[in-house]
């Protein structure tokens, strides 16, 4: 039973690289079908999104292709040449090879670790293999282990809580706190940084769709609304326009506050008390600090979520190790259990072994014992069984522990050649 | 069998339930949620069971006794507990509602009244109505009382900017507010059909030689002054929306929670005649006539 993965990453691989290399749904579907063609007998699952590039392959007996193979496969299939990828590449085998799809699962391996992306990605890989009729009973249990490990460390840890980056912390740890929805909700954006740009995206993603741009520059203000699907205001209407919106995301490059404590209050009297949620992504800032103070008023500006990020980011690394505990637990229980799998065969034919002559015993000594009723005849079977089962306990065990560090090759011979399991 | 089940059964059971509501605190675990749900469902289990024999073995149940009424509020917290454990695991609901459902528990267990309030046929109807929506509007406002301080939590942490505290999600300000709004506007309704039936309740059973239950009463005037308060803050809120927004729905519904404690401890501390036979001292009964109020706190039950 042999497994491995072969690919490129973002930790060592370019974007240039990696760009050349990935693989679209259609790409990933037509390089299956080729893989299964060119290496017959193996299990294939393709993994590429925008951080790496994986091909995992197992095959329950044989040889599996090499590096170079894969390589030359990747070359080919894209049109480039082998010394373009193969510094890049990294190939992993047996328990390193299962270890690493837990990892890149779990989102430890990801360029923002924690994210949840990698998981549905995973996922459709597995999908897309399954599809194409690629996958096998090797591959099917490594990704469904993969997956509950993933559930495992979301559910043991708070690695996926997290959140590092300033437009994540500020949607999920304080805008989604504020607002269960935000389908209806107005979004103002003022300025056009590209912080608020990605702030909107996240935003988008939890279903905002109200999006009004407010811009000095009213032509800028009307491509970005057309971009965002959103609609453009004037400058002179930017109070109006706070006086509407529930979140507002402000990245001018005003040298002082576009909105005012003073002007503030005129816009608070017109907002009857609903929540208002401001990101001010600015530096200097586009709005007075002192506004925070006001009621129902949530402000934040680039350094009060930088400060969150850096406590986020140390409450992540400290999940760290324990969530590379839970993989690594989880490795070994999955290597060993696939190790045992391999002693199937042979327990299957000891099992075998030991059923006929307990039958024939039983057979005898019923036919001897005729006169005993149905009930005893029943007790005396489940005896027979009982010691069947027992006999072969240690040896079985003897295989179990055996099998935590590998197929145990030579106790699998010597059960062979002690019982005569050949035949 | 079912006699076996105690009060302290189900009060364990949601001990170790809230226990583990407050584990969430310290440690992550992947079997908490469902060892809480299990732990609560257990008790919620042997509370309907404790009730259940309540109403088969004593006339008048249920909310027969000032007892009976403060563990059927505490079953009805609980089924609601659940319900939104199930909606909202990863909110530490359990924190806010489980030690309001002990804290009936005790109530019921070392203070209340167990003998069975005077009854009769003709206002059983009215004392069922009585008892029911006074109880629907107290849980209303044990509700109000809880997504109101989530809501001031919440709303503590997002205004100085801190990140979430582990253990410890609280649903959206938006969805607490929404929750805190309901719930007010619910214990007025209930509350109102409550003092209504009790009022009906002590008319149609008054005797004419007794004594009606007194205005002066000390669980009427705290029922009426925790009605009175919520409707003029009810009223206020409709008729100025911004009090309907943030913060001040949310004390509102703390202030009411405060109400509601005078009225429990009026009914639970002071001499009432509040749900006690009324024949009429002065004047001899005409006719066996009963209080069917089931309620600890009402306007106008007592009547017999």
């Amino acid at each position: 039973m042999n497994v491995q993965v072969v690919g490129c990453s973002h930790h060592d691989t370019p974007i240039s690289v990696r760009e050349k290399l990935a693989f679209s749904p259609e790409q990933t579907l037509e390089a299956l079908d080729q893989l299964r063609r060119v290496f017959r007998h193996v299990e294939v699952v393709l993994l590429s999104t925008c951080n790496r590039v994986e091909v995992y392959i197992a095959a329950a007996g044989g040889e599996l292709p090499s590096g170079e193979q894969i390589a030359e496969f990747f070359a080919r299939f894209h049109g480039l040449e082998m010394e373009e990828l193969l510094p890049y590449l990294y190939q992993h085998a047996a328990v390193d090879a299962v270890n690493h799809l837990f990892v890149v699962s779990c989102s430890l391996d990801s360029m923002v670790i924690g994210e949840d992306q990698i998981l549905s990605q995973v996922k459709q890989a597995y999908q897309a293999a399954t599809d194409q009729d690629t996958t096998g009973p090797l591959t099917h249990t490594m990704f469904q282990a993969a997956l509950h490990v993933a559930r495992r460390v979301a559910a043991e840890t708070g690695i996926h809580t997290h959140r590092v980056s300033v437009p994540s912390v500020a949607v999920a740890d304080f805008a989604k706190q504020i607002f269960e929805s935000f389908e209806e909700k107005r979004t103002l954006v003022i300025g056009a940084g590209e912080m608020a740009e990605e702030t909107l995206r996240y935003l988008q993603d939890e279903g905002a769709h109200d999006i009004t741009v407010v811009n000095r520059s009213p032509q800028r203000a009307v491509e970005l609304a057309e971009r965002w699907r959103g609609r453009a205001r004037d400058w002179e209407e930017l109070n109006q326009a706070v006086t509407d919106a529930d979140l507002v995301i402000s990245t001018t490059g005003a040298g002082e506050p576009v909105v005012t404590l003073e002007t503030f209050r005129e816009i608070e009297s017109n907002r009857r008390q609903r929540p208002l949620f401001i990101l001010d992504l600015a530096v200097p800032r586009d709005f007075e600090p002192a506004i925070a103070d006001r009621s129902d008023v949530y402000l934040y500006s680039v350094d009060d979520l930088q400060s969150a990020c850096a406590s986020n980011r140390a409450a992540r690394d400290k999940e760290l190790p324990s969530a590379m505990g839970i993989v690594r637990q989880e490795s070994a229980r999955f290597m060993a259990d696939l190790h045992h799998r391999a002693t199937g065969p042979v327990i299957e034919q000891l099992r075998r072994g030991w059923e006929k002559p307990k039958q024939e015993e039983l057979a005898r000594l019923l036919n001897k014992l005729s006169d005993l009723d149905d009930r005893s005849q029943e007790e005396i079977r489940r005896s027979f069984d009982r010691l069947v089962n027992k006999l072969l306990h240690p040896p079985l065990e003897s295989l179990r522990d055996e099998a935590r560090d590998g197929i145990p090759h030579s106790l699998l011979d010597a059960l062979s050649r002690l019982f005569k399991l050949r035949d | 069998m079912l006699s076996g089940v105690s009060i302290v059964c189900f009060a364990v059971s949601y001990a170790v339930a809230l226990g583990l509501e407050v584990s969430r605190l310290l440690f992550r675990s992947g079997v908490r949620g469902a060892a809480m749900l299990a732990f609560a469902g257990a008790g919620l289990v042997a509370h309907s069971i404790f009730l259940y024999h309540r109403v088969v073995s004593t006339p008048g149940s249920p909310l027969s006794s000032q007892q009976d009424w403060f563990l059927i509020a505490a079953w009805v917290l609980v089924v609601t507990y659940l319900y939104l454990v199930y909606y909202h695991s990863k909110s530490p609901f359990g924190l806010f509602i489980l030690p309001l459902v002990l804290g009936l528990i005790a109530a019921a267990a070392f203070f209340a009244d167990a003998e069975p309030y005077a009854r009769g046929p003709a206002s059983r109807i009215w004392g069922m109505i009585h008892g029911a929506s006074i109880l629907a509007g107290a849980v209303a406002v044990l509700i109000g009382f809880v997504t109101g301080l989530m809501y001031l939590s919440q709303a503590r942490r997002l205004k100085h900017k801190l990140p979430p505290v582990r253990g410890f999600n609280l649903p959206s300000l938006e969805w607490l507010q929404k929750a805190n709004a309901r719930a007010v506007v619910l214990s007025v309704l209930m509350l109102g059909v409550g003092v209504l039936s009790g009022g009906i309740l002590n008319r149609i059973t008054a005797d004419p030689n007794a004594a009606p239950l007194p205005w002066t009463d000390p669980v009427v005037i705290s029922t009426m002054l925790m009605f009175a308060w919520l409707v003029v803050a009810s009223g206020i809120t409709l008729a100025y929306r911004p009090a309907r927004a943030g913060h001040k729905v949310a004390y509102l519904t703390l202030a009411s929670f405060v109400f509601l404690v005078i009225a429990l401890g009026a009914s639970l501390m002071f001499d009432t005649e509040h749900g006690n036979p009324r024949t009429g001292e002065e004047k001899p009964a005409v006719e066996e006539t009963v209080d069917l109020s089931p309620s600890a706190i009402s306007t106008g039950g007592g009547r017999a």
